[in-house]
């Protein structure tokens, strides 16, 4: 019998600020519905282990998407002549992500990122929560500086193997040596300067020092840490854990940056609990 | 550990690995690589490590120094690295400065990829 997964993957046309975004997602499950943004750089292919995990989909309908300008979510049609080279702003990111949302009729999603993704909750808990359910916040801190580098979009450099190799060291040694470096040949196929273009939001533009203690509350949040995170320590996340109000902070031991795709076993049993709980509010 | 003959088993390592073949193909750089107070200049010559040597002078050239603590280095070199110490970025990022990089920091970028692979079988010998 054939190994077909339940993943389909479909496109929906998202207007937005004058503009419109043909956006790739795949999706499985039925219920809750639970968006999934992928790291930086990279696409939605990093969820694939918990949209086919029974466990997760039989209660949720998992979502990933494709920002615009990753995977097969193509850039705005005007990119080779914009002014200035691309820069990923939190007020874009929160935007986009919120139209997608509402295009798709979902109610009351929970969200789920990892990196930038794990980042712009703090965004998003900030300008829309009323219209969320939770937001989970994997490898996420209040500020993460130094990795806005030129270097990462470089006319004297191979993007794809720099891009994808300064992220390896992220992943935990104990990780799958196969998820690893799936997880490497994601980042290698990153269009040219859109790893650098979201670092901008992740190391510049997303700086919530001061601000996470003002924020209401309102959507549970559930931070989640992996221990070989150098990017987002441990100690950062439980930083901003502490002052985040109806927030839980977990540290995942012998995993790193990319918990769902670098060693999906071990995340989802972390990842787990948090959905119970959940579905049982 | 970091002698003259660690380096020559990290050296054969280097240059007996099958991926560094070609995942070194175009890896040609002179590095200083400090380890405590043990200093050497590698030379890598398509992806091999063609000369080292810890006889360091007024006529040494190397275009990048990462140096570090020996204690750094032991970690790096643990077959599980603990946090922070498993990855040559990781070590050398601005947040952590577990090794210095000085120097021409765009040959580390160029040949980010052999790097690392040359440095991760440091863990074998």
């Amino acid at each position: 019998m054939a190994k077909i997964e339940p993943i389909v993957g479909r496109y929906i046309w998202v207007p937005f600020e004058g503009e419109e975004y043909r956006i790739y997602y795949e999706e499985a499950g039925e219920g809750i519905p639970m968006v999934c943004l992928h790291t930086a750089g990279t696409d939605g292919r990093e969820w694939r282990h918990q949209l086919c995990d029974e466990k997760i989909n039989k209660n949720f309908r998992v979502i990933a998407l494709d920002l615009p300008r990753h995977g097969k979510s193509i850039p705005p049609y005007d990119w080779y002549k914009e002014d200035e080279e691309y820069k990923l702003t939190a007020k874009f990111y929160s935007g986009i992500l919120m139209a997608f949302c509402r295009e798709l009729g979902l109610d009351k999603p929970v969200i789920m990122g990892s990196s930038m993704g794990g980042n712009i909750c703090l965004h998003l808990a900030e300008q829309y929560e009323n219209e969320l359910r939770a937001l989970i916040a994997i490898e996420a801190c209040e500020y993460s500086p130094g990795w806005h580098l030129d270097w990462l979009r470089h006319s004297h450099i191979h993007g794809g193997e720099t891009c994808a190799t300064s992220i390896f060291g992220l992943m935990a040694p104990q990780s799958p040596d196969k998820y690893r470096w799936e997880t490497w040949w994601y980042y290698s196929q990153g269009g040219p300067g859109v790893f650098k273009g979201d670092l901008y939001f992740y190391s510049v533009d997303h700086d919530f020092r001061g601000k996470t203690e003002k924020l209401s509350g309102k959507v549970p949040m559930y931070y989640m840490t992996g221990v070989y995170d150098f990017a987002c320590t441990p100690d950062m996340t439980e930083e901003v854990a502490k002052k985040s109000k109806n927030s839980e902070c977990i540290i995942m031991e012998e995993i790193g940056h990319f918990p769902m795709s670098e060693n999906p076993d071990v995340f989802n049993n972390y990842l787990m609990p948090v959905l119970e709980k959940i579905l049982a509010a | 550990m970091f002698d003259r003959e660690w380096m020559k088993r990290w050296q054969d390592a280097v240059n007996n690995n099958g991926p560094m073949s070609w995942i070194g193909k175009h890896f040609t750089a002179d590095m200083l690589l400090g380890f405590g107070d043990k200093h050497f200049v590698v030379s890598f010559v398509k992806g091999k490590i063609a000369d080292f040597s810890d006889e360091i002078g007024p006529e040494s050239c190397y275009q990048l120094a990462v140096k570090g603590p020996a204690a750094s280095w032991e970690k790096f070199c643990q077959p599980v690295p603990p946090p922070m110490y498993n990855d040559i970025w990781a070590m050398g990022h601005p947040l952590h400065g577990r090794v210095t990089l000085e120097g021409d920091q765009m040959v580390m970028w160029q040949n980010m990829r052999a790097f690392t692979w040359a440095l991760d079988r440091m863990r074998e010998i």
